[in-house]
């Protein structure tokens, strides 16, 4: 539906130039929740500035329909943007935010009431309709500028960071009701965010960014699962990098004995080996795992879990999440010995960064 | 002092000094206006409340034709240095970035800069060989004049309110369809209207108010109401001038108060 190809953007020219993105390749479905996710900075509010028309890319081509729109000023693309600010018009009503797209566009002034009142309702913000903006809490405005986006029927719906300046509890709220939204609506949704946990929840697929380039765009069990990089293992979820060898399709991680490679992994030589804290195993595992000991460095109860901080005899540290669903958690203390167990297909072989070495 | 609680805003003398300041600022204005009422044939002598002075006044052809044109001079000079502060100030804090846009301002500023003494001789000399070569003596020399010097007064509350208005809003308006004169109409236009009517009202104030450069500038024969109250100083102080200054006092006033007003209700 949308192809964006080779699509790149550079600020400035001269020795002041930024490359704000290098040739971004991505093809988006009909009908997807697509998140761009990544720090500040990656590029990721550039790509969808250049989507909306509010930039213009320096190289490459944004295929909407089979049309190349990377050209086309924002006014003239089917394609309705949720600001991360809102940015509602502070001198009109709810309503008439919601009616803007509608005659801007000149649709024929019949149609735009009911089309009105239908999204206010889908939105739950009909009862406020001739309210103005300043007058509304952070939750309604949000909900106030989603149907002004929605309203004209856009074919792609951008959302740029629209629930950072939530609270906590609402933020979960909107998550949920937006991704419902998304379903019920059948359109695609491509969201830009920071927070990995927003990202993992709501989205189909996650195209992770960072300066500029392309780290993976996966669904998100595959990026938590199959990290294609160290970058990608760190910014979603917790992860523990070990130095490993690779001699003979056999794994020798800090000096312990080697043992078979994951299932499907290939490599040779140095490697950076990583596990979530989640997969090691207190005590010894049964089948290929990697047994190491260790002193507990640290302890933090939070509930469901225990986090453990392993210092390992080699001096690396290891983080570790023991479940509290049995009696084995309460009699860690700090400074104690324990052993662990890293199951060999909970592990990960990553490529070395060269971005993350330097 | 000890017990004296502790204020970080709290500066030792300053109330003082404001109460002196007000009053050394508007004790010589009350007189005037005391005096405005005063029944008296002489200026000077108080002989008890009348409005009689004000009755003369507004009888006197003289002042009439005075504060006609000082008033169609301050709203024609009101209104176009207005737009043309607008379409400056849009473009200084709008759209492309122009190179020298730090100069622009002082450009536009550059009435407040240069001594008004100055303009007034520079805008006769010119002015009075325009006359001589078009024939023209009417108000347009007046209305032109006081449009210059009126823009820097309207321009800067059009500024101060573009700067602190959200560039989103206007990126939202382009998302949604519109094009920039659609913009402009629903968008930016109406959220500076306030801006633009504190700027008509402040140069509406003060070319009412000029003497220096009409009294330079205005055709034989053609008076402003300032002008037409120092040709009267000079004869003779009387109970008049005080009621003419008590009512040009009023009318300032309530300018400023209705911008007040307007600029409050329209936040």
């Amino acid at each position: 539906m949308l192809d964006i190809r080779s699509l790149s953007k550079k600020f400035g020219s001269g020795d002041s130039a930024f490359q704000a993105l290098k040739s971004i390749d991505i093809t988006i479905e009909e009908g997807e929740f697509f998140t761009l996710l990544g720090p500040s900075g990656c590029g990721k509010t550039t790509l969808l500035r250049l989507i909306a028309g509010f930039e213009q890319p320096s190289g490459g081509q944004l295929v909407l329909d089979g049309k190349d729109i990377a050209t086309i000023p924002p006014n003239h693309r089917p394609v309705n943007t949720v600001f991360q600010s809102y940015a509602l018009f502070p001198h009109m009503t709810v309503a008439q935010n919601v009616a803007f797209g509608l005659e801007a566009r000149g649709t024929n002034p019949a149609e735009i009431a009911p089309r009105v009142d239908e999204i206010l309702e889908i939105v739950q913000m009909a009862h406020l309709r001739d309210r103005k903006s300043s007058q509304m809490s952070g939750g309604q405005q949000q909900r106030v500028a989603l149907a002004r986006a929605l309203a004209p029927r856009p074919r792609i719906l951008l959302l740029d960071e629209p629930l950072s300046a939530l609270d906590l509890k609402l933020r979960k709220q909107m998550q949920f009701e937006l991704k419902r939204l998304q379903r019920e609506l059948g359109l695609t949704f491509i969201f830009v965010t920071h927070d990995q946990d927003e990202a993992l929840t709501m989205s189909d697929r996650i195209a992770v960014m960072d300066g500029g380039t392309l780290q993976q765009v996966a669904d998100p069990r595959t990026l938590y699962d199959h990290p294609a990089n160290r970058f990608v293992a760190e910014f979603i979820g917790e992860a523990n990098f070990l130095s490993g060898t690779v001699a003979g399709g056999k794994l020798s991680l800090s000096g312990q004995a080697p043992v078979p490679l994951p299932h499907g992994a290939d490599a040779s030589g140095p490697v950076t080996v990583m596990i979530r804290p989640e997969q090691v195993v207190v005590g010894s595992a049964g089948g290929n795992a990697v047994t190491l000991d260790g002193q507990i460095e640290a302890l933090v109860f939070s509930g469901t879990d225990t986090h453990v901080t392993l210092r390992l005899e080699n001096g690396d540290t290891l983080s570790l999440r023991a479940p509290n669903n049995s009696h084995a958690t309460t009699t860690f203390a700090e400074g104690e010995p324990l052993r662990v167990a890293l199951p060999v297909d909970a592990l990960r072989l990553l490529p070395e960064d060269i971005a993350n070495a330097a | 002092m000890a017990n004296k609680r502790f204020d970080v805003t709290h500066v030792p003398g300053a109330a003082t000094i404001a109460i002196v300041t007000f009053l050394a600022l508007y004790i010589p204005v009350l007189i005037l206006v005391v005096n405005a009422f005063n029944g008296s044939d002489t200026a000077g002598r108080w002989e008890g409340l009348s409005l009689r002075w004000f009755a003369a006044a507004l009888d006197n052809a003289a002042f009439r034709s005075a504060a006609v044109n000082s008033v169609i001079v301050a709203l024609a000079a009101a209104l176009l240095s207005t737009c043309l502060a607008t379409a400056v100030a849009l473009a200084v804090t709008r759209g492309r970035q122009i190179k020298g846009q730090g100069s622009i301002v002082i450009i536009v500023n550059q009435p407040l800069l240069v001594p008004e003494i100055v303009f007034g001789i520079a805008l006769m000399v010119v002015l009075a060989q325009v006359k001589q070569v078009t024939g023209y003596q009417g108000l347009g020399y007046l209305i032109a004049a006081h449009t210059t010097f009126c823009i820097p007064f309207a321009f800067l509350p059009i500024r101060a309110r573009l700067a602190g208005m959200d560039l989103t809003l206007e990126t939202a308006s382009m998302d949604l369809y519109a094009g920039r004169f659609y913009t402009f109409r629903r968008v930016t236009l109406p959220l500076l209207l306030p801006g633009i009517l504190t700027g008509f009202m402040l140069a509406f104030v003060i070319s009412l108010d000029n003497v220096v450069v009409s009294s330079l500038v205005k055709s034989p024969g053609q008076e402003t109401l300032p002008t037409y109250l120092m040709g009267e100083l000079r004869r003779n102080l009387t109970s008049e001038i005080y009621a003419i200054s008590a009512l040009l006092l009023f009318a300032s006033i309530s300018i400023v108060a209705a911008s007040w007003v307007i600029t409050r209700t329209k936040q």
